[in-house]
């Protein structure tokens, strides 16, 4: 009776134990432990405002659906990897190549697509999150294009599960510097589309609204100006761009919606409107700001 | 001898009772990553778990001529009386699922103002106050 219970107790609280925490512990250990000094401000708060920054590829969706042609030489080479040792530049390129690929994705550019997703492993293994990535799968889905819709749901996942990753390991400040480096290449693509289609404006409206966007991007650098070099002369750089975007101006005027529902949904009919006043000079001022911002990051 | 097993086990089922009984947002809201109409692409996935606060609550920067849809998935058909409701940067409110007693469970929102909007959930009624959500767009 007493082995009954020896072993009952045993097999209890190995059960309960630590085989998970063993495996934690072994990826904890083969972290990077290039943590940044804390922010100023909780980890909580900069989560809640990463989250609010829109996915690069709601743009790519918008130039490919305005029929705008695929032009792999707004991207950045895939090959250029080897040029991003510190976890600053790995981090800003992963998002810059984050992208290019959803970029080369929503064009059904496979075989650059295969390449972009070397360099995200290559980068995301560099910075210990590359377990996040799943390429073995995104490849799978990439060399036929009826996989479309799964190949950017897997793709948009793999990245969500990384941004959320580094901020429960603390490591937020490379969250922001991945949203940062892929909202600038999104910007940057789309001011080289408006300077190839001057007069559309839809993409001139689409880098005007930006400003809400860098506004968010500015406050979560400001909070790493003080522990981070890096980040403080990105910060520097940003408000360059800011200036420039203090003369768009954005007026919103609200009505209440409407709503009917169809099939089980509710249609919300959006009464609000918005304007914005954005000049071509304007925009070229922020085509030459964000290629030069751009180009620091990529060099 | 007999008490100290029956004491053993019952620990052991409690313990097991509690894994069982916790709010797997997680999965509800992966569940509802299909869930969404076709032609939107996936963005988010939002666990829906009751903590301090009344509500659960996140943002997102909604573009103009962009399509949206938030759907709720939850242990009990359809949305165990979990309630979403869209608020724009001036926290106007801009829809809400539920309307005449009845709990929608997806709304399509065709943005005509870029800017931050709040996603908020709320229980209504709510058995378990453990559901998920995911946010898609389409242009």
């Amino acid at each position: 009776m007493r082995i009954v219970i020896i072993g009952l107790i045993l097999t209890i609280f190995s059960a309960c134990g630590s085989g998970k925490k063993k495996d934690e512990q072994a990826l904890l250990e083969g972290l990077d432990t290039t943590k940044t000094e804390g922010p100023s401000i909780s980890e909580e708060v900069i989560g809640s405002i990463l989250e609010q920054i829109p996915s690069p590829l709601e743009i790519s969706m918008l130039l490919k659906e305005s029929g705008k042609k695929y032009n792999s030489s707004y991207l950045n080479s895939p090959d250029n990897t080897s040029k991003y040792n510190s976890n600053y530049k790995k981090a800003l390129n992963l998002g810059v190549y984050g992208t290019d690929l959803g970029y080369t994705n929503i064009y059904e550019q496979n075989q650059d697509g295969v390449k972009y997703m070397a360099s995200i492993k290559e980068l995301a293994d560099g910075l210990s999150i590359g377990q996040f990535f799943d390429i073995e799968t995104i490849g799978r889905l990439a060399t036929n294009s009826k996989n479309l819709d799964s190949l950017l749901l897997i793709t948009t996942q793999n990245f969500n599960s990384i941004n959320h990753y580094l901020q429960t390991q603390q490591r937020a400040n490379l969250s922001v510097l991945f949203l940062t480096g892929g909202w600038l290449e999104a910007l940057h693509i789309t001011c080289e589309v408006a300077a190839a289609n001057p007069g559309n404006k839809e993409l001139q409206d689409t880098i005007g609204e930006q400003k809400i966007i860098l506004e968010n991007i500015l406050l979560l650098l400001s909070f790493y100006k003080d522990v981070d070099q890096n980040m403080a002369s990105l910060l520097t750089s940003m408000e360059e761009l800011k200036k420039i975007y203090d003369k768009v101006n954005i007026t919103y005027t609200y009505k209440e919606s409407t709503f009917e529902i169809v099939d089980g949904v509710m249609v919300i009919k959006d009464n609000s409107s918005s304007t914005i006043e954005i000049t071509p000079e304007d925009i070229a001022n922020i085509r030459a700001a964000t290629a030069a911002i751009r180009t620091k990051i990529i060099a | 001898m007999k008490k100290l097993i029956f004491f053993v086990l019952s620990i052991f089922a409690l313990s097991t009772l509690e894994v069982f009984g916790q709010c797997n947002a997680d999965a509800l809201s992966n569940a509802c990553i299909p869930k969404l109409t076709a032609g939107f692409n996936f963005l988010k996935s939002y666990k829906i778990e009751k903590g301090g606060k009344d509500f659960v609550e996140y943002s997102y920067v909604f573009t103009k001529g962009t399509q949206y849809m938030i759907n709720i998935c939850a242990g009990v058909q359809p949305t165990d009386g979990i309630v979403v409701s869209l608020y724009d940067s001036n926290r106007n409110k801009v829809a809400t699922s539920k309307v005449n007693g009845q709990f929608i469970s997806a709304i399509a929102y065709p943005c005509n103002t870029t800017g931050i909007y709040y996603i908020q959930y709320t229980f209504d009624g709510s058995t378990s106050y453990c559901g998920g959500s995911a946010l898609g767009f389409k242009r």
